[in-house]
């Protein structure tokens, strides 16, 4: 398939699922809740609804940077998607774009001059301080397979079979660093209640829409590199099924959990992640 | 090893006297982006930051002053630029010239800001950046000193990883964490960023991170487990 229309169906792919997803999530806490819930497709037709709707822009915001970092966000979850389903190239280099998301997560929030967004680009300093540990669990990816590069720890897993049974910590590391990025988690505290919408509080009409489009890629793409890492060699339906499970099982948690306070959540994130690093790396050399 | 089981393949290099350039997809990206977060840092104002006046119901608004923005402005560029570099270089001293200059610039840019809380951040980061200094450089000359050259490109071909190699990595290691302030000296980062100017903030936590994320792929290429 030529390159270009490869990405570009690669992308609608991965916003389509990702909001579906993303509206499964919340059906299923409100089912848990005992309330009826919103349907399926509500994320999907918010993403639309404000892109159709007319943008404001805060008179306390930085310019043109306010604006400019939502499509950057854009830009570097399809980068995101080049780099997984389309080429299937470095680990690293999808540690690099989380790294890029990061920044773009804190920066999104202090631009616009909010001190609700101000609150949250602080916890996102803190979050990131627990977020990069945990993708230490690509060291150990490295250390079993040999290569950072996606199709050869596929090639890898269909000689010595899935990495989620001899790094099973591993991969329980890179589930928590999902968990911390699915919407109502106990550790999403760039975007608790208490802070309103924190990082997106003063984003509205377009570049709402741009970060709801990378939310849902940003989903697909985690649950997609998590699926190929640990399990690989999977066809679409394979993936389906995967992205379904992993979306339903976070949406149990999240909606048994209450969110967790910064300390809290920084804590015990980079509780999780020595356990995960050192038991690892215990399993690797016995 | 065969360096392009980390970034990719090597999409080609730029030789500079002793100093390699050189661009795998991964190198490529993060110089990518350093050099646009950099060029947005370059056109952008700052925002007014609102905070509640304590004891009234009012708001007030917090801005950055022309001089500070100007000398901050600055700074940023220079970071930015570092950054950018630090991503690309295929010269491990060169990267740690980066990473210094980087580390120096990030006080810089916070140190400007005429607050009591964030210049008292400044000044513990300032600290263990210039602590950082030591084991920043003294790691690099030991993996010179047990590989005779600091060419990543010829240490890559090195079959073996020697012990005073992994000493050397472990120092260099906490060099880079001590200038870029990642955890556990995060906490006097977070201080620092409660203050307006998120263009400028943004390179701090940029540089930091991709300079983290760079200094994993050099350290896996000094040191192999295979």
């Amino acid at each position: 398939m030529n390159l270009m229309a490869n990405i570009l169906l690669n992308v609608i792919i991965s916003f389509l699922v990702g909001s579906v997803l993303l509206g499964l999530q919340r059906k299923v806490m409100a089912r848990i809740q005992m309330r009826p819930g919103p349907p399926i497709i509500q994320h999907l037709l918010h993403t639309f609804k404000f892109f159709l709707k007319e943008s404001a822009f805060p008179k306390t915001a930085a310019m043109p940077f306010y604006i400019a970092i939502t499509a950057m966000l854009c830009v570097i979850w399809v980068a995101a998607v080049i780099v997984g389903p389309v080429t299937e190239g470095s680990l690293l280099l999808f540690f690099a774009i989380y790294a890029i998301h990061k920044i773009v997560e804190h920066n999104a929030g202090s631009s616009s001059g909010s001190p609700y967004g101000k609150l949250s680009c602080v916890r996102a300093v803190f979050s990131a301080a627990a977020e990069v540990p945990l993708f230490a669990v690509l060291i150990i990816i490295y250390l079993k397979t040999g290569t950072m590069i996606l199709s050869n720890i596929v090639t890898y897993q269909n000689q010595h079979g899935a990495l989620l049974l001899s790094i099973p910590l591993a991969a329980l590391m890179f589930f928590v660093l999902i968990l911390s990025k699915s919407p109502y988690s106990p550790f999403a505290i760039t975007k608790g209640k208490d802070i309103v919408s924190g990082y997106e509080t003063e984003h509205f009409g377009l570049l709402r829409g741009y970060l709801m489009f990378s939310e849902s890629i940003a989903w697909y793409m985690l649950l997609w590199i998590f699926l190929t890492v640990f399990i690989g060699g999977l066809n679409p339906v394979g993936y389906l099924i995967g992205m379904v499970v992993i979306t339903a099982f976070v949406a149990f948690i999240n909606a048994l959990t209450p969110i967790l306070n910064p300390n809290h959540s920084v804590m015990t994130q980079v509780t999780l992640a020595f356990i995960g690093i050192v038991g690892s790396v215990i399993l690797l050399l016995y | 090893m065969d360096i392009s089981i980390l970034g990719g393949p090597i999409l080609g290099i730029i030789p500079l006297g002793d100093i390699v350039l050189y661009f795998t997809p991964f190198n490529l990206f993060m110089f990518a982006a350093a050099l646009a977060f950099t060029a947005l840092i370059a056109i952008s104002s700052t925002e007014s930051q609102v905070e509640a006046e304590f004891g009234t119901l009012k708001n007030r608004e917090v801005k950055v002053d022309k001089a500070e923005f100007k000398l901050r402005r600055f700074l940023a560029i220079v970071c930015g630029l570092a950054t950018a570099g630090a991503m690309v270089t295929g010269d491990l001293f060169d990267f740690t010239l980066f990473v210094t200059l980087i580390g120096i610039v990030n006080i810089g840019i916070v140190a400007a800001v005429k607050e009591i809380d964030v210049l008292d951040a400044a000044f513990q980061y300032g600290l263990i950046a210039m602590i950082g200094t030591l084991p920043l450089f003294g790691g690099a000359a030991l993996v010179l000193a047990a590989t005779g050259t600091i060419s990543l490109l010829q240490i890559v071909q090195i079959p073996y990883t020697t012990s005073l190699m992994a000493f050397g990595s472990i120092l260099f290691f906490l060099g880079v964490a001590g200038e870029t302030g990642v955890a556990p000296f995060f906490a006097t980062k977070a201080e620092m960023f409660r203050t307006p100017g998120s263009p400028f903030l943004l390179i701090i936590h940029l540089s930091s991170l991709l300079v983290i994320v760079r200094t994993i792929e050099i350290l896996l290429i000094i040191n192999k487990p295979f």
